[in-house]
């Protein structure tokens, strides 16, 4: 990915844009960074030339993008106009408008359907930029907002949406993209309780996802079978994929736990019981299937496709993957001794 | 190693005990001295749990003939295990069988007395499946499942005693006899011991422990567990007197004497003949416990368990010869073959009848004569006399099977007398068994009872036993054209040679319904209704929510572009006229 220059500029700019977005204190400005990260998002997609999926998937991306953003602006000129160019933002029609485009591009419950669709199309890497990166900006401008009722539909709807999606699914892509809807909705959900617990939050899920997709891309894997079959003759590495599988589905002794933890904590503590029910619930079915997934793997074995491929560890760093895996199935541990320390 | 043995060291420390204890109970008893040691473990509001320690003649005496028994028990096991890898185990398991008899012979008190009651019941289920087969294992369930009836009971009972404010039941018992609640507690006390000693809606136990190793068959059913409930009536006994507790008891004991006795007659297994002959000698003791003479039922403990676990060793050495057969059809002409050891199956059978100036002499026939100067009706007197004839009937035919004619075992076995060292334990308690009853008769009554008796009342005893060993002949002559008589009613045949459908009614007869029903829930519910309705359900229908949600998935991208605008100029409609 990194072995052609014109990479390295459009991710620089495509971080730029971000930046802009975050650190702007007009929605003017925030808009142009969304546009600036949205056209260098753009070359990076469809750099696979021969893969026409590529392609399609930077079109859908800059179609719904650009319609957002499109959206955004005009919401952003009415409430000015009416407001007298200020930034106040208590108008509650302009400001839902003005949410649902911020929710459409970061691919939220009501408005997530271009999101596995792209997902489908994108390499790995690529894929996890579009789960974690490209989550920044949009979900910054969110909290900008203070819009609970909308907000919370799309918490509920998102969380449900990535439970029920993932249930039936076979390719790891699609899997991924309901995982990251699901996320979503316990990210907003800490987004409408404090910035700083949607923080923690993005950023382990950025790291559990890191790990899952570092692997998902060093070993080329795409659906659920190659799964199975392809770490037959390493068993450390097919225990800790799953296990890292289940510490991003939010299983207690692993890290993915935490950011949890802390949210219900937190939802418990402002009495949003019934929130907190269907965030656990849908939980629930992610675990289930994550599960599920994890108990075929160990305890059947498909030998049919074994003579395809040895495991190609030649151009794996697996200190890395082994390391963050590690910090990935323990965390949980290493925070609690960090705490009792303190 | 010979000497280094866990058998030899073992042996050499009981028996050194035993013979310390023989003589400290004959001083006891001599100067007639109850030594009572207390040590106070806890005490909340005003009840105390104490370990208490009771040494008197009687736990002395009894104390000595358990660790001489066991002592000899073990020097045979030597020999007898010999070939076994653990053999450890096995001597440690019965070092600690017979810590938990003594434990429970020494304690006066409800609480501390479980410790050894407890212990002998986890014990025995170890020794009965030393054997790891599911024969055994069944057995050792059944035993154990038995057992604990009494420990609840015993625990029960317990708890009634908080009532009084100590668990030292001695105090109470004659003090509160006439009270409601001490009658509770000894109604549990008695249920426990009848668990213990096989009495008889629990008989079915004692013949299935017989898959224990006949080193401990030798040890539990002469001395230890069984005489485990005998010994806690006889300290109990004071509730049983003139109550219809004893009524009751006398009835049960004289219905397992007779059961037993007429069991044994259609039993072919060598062990479980010996069984049964103990059960019915339990019954004995039971039964004259419950008529107040508890001097008597002690005196015949401690004789039966001389000659009890000496028959069970020589049972042990035929089983040996018999390359591990049991069965007595296959067996004959034995006397021939190894003479010492039948020599002493000879006396211990002859004592376990009543022969006179053996040991079973002195004890039963006292009993017997008690019984006739007693008030007692007709049915007990009965059950009384009828079950001494079957006694000496089984034995006889157990001689006649086992002793007589021709060995009908397979060809190419060799019989002779075991090694020294089997023999050697057989014949100390040869010598016990022939002067144990006249030596314990002397010390135990100083005072001779005064019986009064016409003649024929006197003879009935001999009478019964001349009579059932010439039925007992009888019933055993076998020759070429012979016809199977019990065959012909097979159907009481079959009901009296199976202890009374014991065994199947205390574990088909219990469990046969729970099980059905378990069956009938877990078909119904666990894997039925609530497989149906809980996770297949609950699967079934998010898969399906799922596939309906993937309806709205599978559109083109301009479809939800679109729906989108279409929101946002709803909003935009609400935007601009409200």
């Amino acid at each position: 990915m990194f072995n052609n220059s014109s990479k390295i500029l459009f991710l620089s700019v495509m971080m730029t844009g971000t930046l802009i977005t975050v650190t702007s204190n007009s929605w003017l400005g925030a808009w142009m960074g969304l546009e600036i990260n949205l056209l260098s998002f753009i070359p990076l997609m469809s750099d696979d030339s021969n893969n026409f999926k590529s392609s399609e998937a930077s079109l859908k991306y800059f179609l719904t993008q650009a319609l957002a953003s499109t959206v955004l602006l005009f919401a952003v000129i009415i409430l000015m106009l009416k407001n007298h160019l200020n930034n106040d933002i208590n108008e509650t029609f302009t400001s839902t408008i003005i949410l649902s485009s911020l929710l459409l591009k970061s691919g939220a419950a009501p408005f997530h359907f271009w999101f596995p669709n792209l997902m489908e199309g994108m390499t790995w890497m690529n894929a996890l930029m579009l789960m974690t990166w490209q989550k920044i900006a949009p979900l910054m401008l969110i909290s900008y907002l203070n819009m609970s009722n909308f907000l919370l539909v799309s918490v509920i709807l998102s969380v449900m949406v990535g439970a029920l999606g993932g249930l039936n699914q076979t390719s790891l892509r699609k899997l991924m993209a309901f995982s990251s809807i699901n996320h979503l909705g316990w990210m907003l959900s800490a987004l409408m309780i404090s910035e700083s617990i949607w923080l923690t939050y993005f950023m382990f899920y950025s790291f559990l996802s890191l790990v899952l997709t570092f692997m998902f891309n060093n070993f080329k894997l795409y659906h659920l079978n190659q799964l199975f079959s392809w770490f037959t003759n390493s068993k450390i590495l097919k225990f800790t994929l799953f296990m890292n599988f289940l510490s991003l589905g939010g299983l207690p002794p692993f890290l993915g736990f935490f950011p949890k933890w802390v949210l219900i904590q937190e939802l418990t503590f402002y009495s949003q019981y019934f929130q907190l029910f269907i965030l656990m619930m849908s939980t629930l079915i992610t675990l289930f299937f994550y599960l599920r997934i994890c108990y075929s793997a160990f305890m059947l074995n498909y030998y049919e496709i074994n003579w395809v491929k040895t495991l190609q560890t030649q151009n794996f760093s697996m200190n890395f993957y082994l390391t963050m895996s590690f910090f990935s199935i323990f965390g949980l541990f290493l925070i609690s001794m960090f705490y009792f320390t303190l | 190693m010979k000497y280094l043995s866990i058998c030899s060291i073992s042996f050499f420390n009981l028996i050194s005990i035993s013979i310390i204890f023989f003589l400290c109970s004959l001083y006891f008893l001599l100067n007639n001295l109850v030594y009572f040691i207390e040590w106070e473990v806890v005490s909340l509001n005003s009840t105390s749990i104490v370990m208490t320690f009771l040494f008197d003649w009687m736990s002395l005496l009894f104390m000595s003939f358990v660790l001489m028994i066991a002592s000899l028990v073990i020097f045979y096991s030597k020999e007898y295990m010999s070939g076994d890898i653990n053999i450890n185990r096995f001597i440690m398991l019965v070092l600690m069988f017979v810590l938990s008899m003594m434990l429970l012979i020494i304690s006066p008190n409800l609480i501390s007395i479980l410790l050894g009651w407890d212990g002998l019941g986890l014990v025995s289920y170890c020794l009965v499946i030393y054997f790891q087969n599911v024969k055994s294992y069944n057995a050792g369930m059944l035993t154990a499942l038995s057992n604990r009836i009494g420990d609840v009971a015993l625990l029960l009972a317990i708890a009634w005693m908080l009532n009084y404010g100590s668990w030292n039941y001695i105090f109470y018992l004659e003090m509160m006899q006439s009270e409601s609640e001490m009658m509770i507690i000894g109604s549990l006390v008695m249920l426990a011991a009848m668990t213990k000693s096989a009495q008889i809606p629990f008989s079915s136990w004692l013949p299935a422990a017989m898959a224990a190793p006949t080193p401990v068959s030798a040890l539990v059913h002469s001395s230890t567990l069984v005489t485990a409930g005998i010994y806690l009536l006889i300290r109990f006994n004071m509730l049983l007197v003139n109550s219809w507790l004893g009524q009751l008891l006398l009835l049960l004991s004289g219905l397992t004497m007779f059961m037993a006795g007429l069991g044994a007659n259609f039993e072919f297994d060598l062990k479980k003949i010996i069984a049964l002959s103990t059960l019915s000698q339990l019954g004995l003791m039971m039964s004259i416990l419950s008529m107040g003479f508890y001097k008597l039922a002690f005196f015949h403990l401690l004789t039966h368990a001389l000659f009890k676990a000496l028959l069970f060793m020589c049972a042990g050495a035929i089983i040996h010869n018999m390359n591990n057969s049991q069965d007595i059809r296959l067996m004959g002409g034995l006397s021939i073959h190894m003479p010492l050891s039948s020599a002493c199956f000879n006396v211990s059978n002859l004592a376990l009848c009543g022969m006179p100036f053996l040991a079973g002499f002195y004890s039963k026939d006292m009993i017997l004569e008690i019984v006739m100067i007693s008030n007692i009706n007709i049915f007990s007197f009965f059950l009384y006399f009828f079950s001494t004839g079957l006694t000496v009937c089984y034995s006889l035919r157990l001689v006649y099977y086992s002793m007589t004619g021709d060995l009908n075992c397979g060809s190419l076995n060799m019989l002779n007398d075991e090694s020294w060292v089997m023999l050697r334990g057989m014949l100390g308690l040869l010598v016990m068994s022939i002067i144990g009853g006249s030596m314990l008769n002397w010390l135990i009554f100083p005072v001779p009872y005064m019986i009064c008796l016409p003649i024929y009342m006197k003879l009935l005893t001999l009478f019964v036993c001349i009579f059932g060993g010439i039925f007992g002949y009888l019933i055993s002559v076998m020759n070429l054209y012979s016809l199977n008589k019990s065959l012909k009613f097979y159907k009481i045949s079959s009901f009296l040679g199976s202890m009374w459908f014991m065994p199947y009614m205390s574990t088909y007869g219990i469990i046969f319904y729970p099980l059905n029903y378990g069956q009938m829930v877990v078909k119904s519910f666990d894997q039925g209704w609530s497989e149906y309705f809980g996770g297949q359900h609950l699967y079934n229908k998010l898969v399906n929510y799922s596939s309906t949600l993937f309806l709205i998935h599978n559109n083109n991208l301009k479809i939800y572009l679109l729906l989108f605008v279409i929101w946002v100029l709803i909003l935009l409609n609400f935007l601009l006229f409200m």
